[in-house]
């Protein structure tokens, strides 16, 4: 069987297992969202992507970047000095100081559950990272959200459109994990 | 001062995720492979959490919400999509940016990958919402809305039966 060990740089700490359990993280989580909402809009991520490519597009190429209507309404204004950007600001922020606190940081390059499945080699999994966030905001963007916005803000909602998407995510998510980190041909 | 309560809410969010192991690439791919549920039971809490948080807002009057369009065929199309990249990174656009702070290059990678899908969708735009995003295009809509009932009526026991779910399903089954 596998166990979480660092496939490359053994330093001694597990990936970043949680310190917080499910419960007190889901409870924490949910509390993020009733403040947002309560005090400005539904929780989001994946749209701050967009801002930040145009904004980035528009200083080096402006008439590249106002070419495409989308990424001009999206980043409206060329700015990132919004509420929206600030907030996923916020999360590499938070992640850090709770790393910090908890010293749960991780240079491994490629994670034990990849290692077994598709070996050690740092570039595949390079590769295939950058494929997989691909992926992940060309379909968030298609969708209009991701995991924050869909699942956790619209579910909440009781909103159509994200159960749709929540459903469609884990159907094709589970199906894919199974077929790629699956025991068959395992050592 | 818009932007500090941003960066402070968004600031605990990315701690909350930090610290319950959501940005752990092996955590995400065993969930999905549905060998150890934490990852799902701390998605069907904060979910039970927010339905009944956010009605119990929406009956004070006090809720912003913000309801997505529906477009049917288009939403499925992306969620199925989404969720490739998920299993095949095993982040998602928020995790990844956890992740990135914690110090694992994968999902440095990811992060510009997310970035340049997000362009590339941003200069397809265009095209493919002619081609699938006005299939069906139905608006806003919501359950309760389409049943004409008070949201609370259904998320009350909705997120509870999340909450009932969440400390039902198995959990890392001793793999601790």
């Amino acid at each position: 069987m596998t166990h979480d060990t660092l496939a490359l740089h053994g330093t001694g700490h597990k990936d970043t297992n949680p310190v917080l359990g499910w419960w007190a993280g889901g409870v924490a989580i949910g509390v993020v969202l009733i403040l947002a909402v309560a005090l400005v809009q539904p929780i989001g991520v994946s749209t701050q992507y967009v801002v930040l490519d145009g904004v980035l597009l528009h200083n080096v190429l402006p008439d590249v970047a106002s070419k495409s209507p989308y990424l001009a309404k999206t980043a409206a204004g060329w700015t990132l000095a919004t509420y929206e950007f600030f907030f996923v600001l916020g999360i590499p922020l938070g992640a850090l100081l709770a790393a910090m606190a908890t010293s749960r940081f991780s240079t491994r390059v490629v994670p034990s559950e990849w290692s077994t499945r598709f070996g050690s080699n740092p570039g595949h999994r390079l590769v295939w990272s950058f494929v997989g966030g691909f992926l992940l905001l060309f379909g968030a963007r298609f969708g209009g959200g991701c995991t924050s916005g869909h699942m956790i803000s619209g579910v909440s909602q009781l909103a159509v459109s994200s159960l749709v998407f929540s459903v469609a995510l884990f159907a094709s998510a589970i199906v894919t994990a199974r077929w790629m980190y699956g025991d068959r041909g395992k050592r | 001062m818009m932007l500090l309560l941003g960066l402070v809410l968004g600031t605990a969010f990315g701690a909350a995720l930090q610290l319950s192991g959501a940005s752990s690439h092996t955590k995400v791919t065993r969930a999905l492979r549905l060998k150890d549920l934490t990852i799902i039971k701390l998605i069907v809490t904060a979910i039970g959490v927010g339905l009944i948080g956010v009605h119990l807002l929406d009956l004070s009057g006090w809720a912003n919400m913000k309801v997505k369009d529906l477009f049917l065929p288009g939403m499925i199309v992306a969620g199925l999509i989404f969720g490739v990249g998920f299993a095949v990174s095993g982040y998602c656009p928020g995790t990844a940016l956890v992740a990135a702070a914690e110090g694992k290059p994968d999902a440095w990678v990811t992060v510009l990958g997310g970035m340049f899908g997000a362009l590339v969708f941003a200069f397809m735009f265009p095209d493919l919402e002619t081609m699938l995003l006005s299939l069906g295009e139905y608006g806003p809509v919501t359950i309760h809305g389409l049943l004409g009932i008070q949201g609370a009526i259904l998320a009350f026991p909705l997120g509870g039966l999340c909450l009932w779910l969440a400390a039902r399903l198995p959990g890392s089954g001793g793999a601790r």
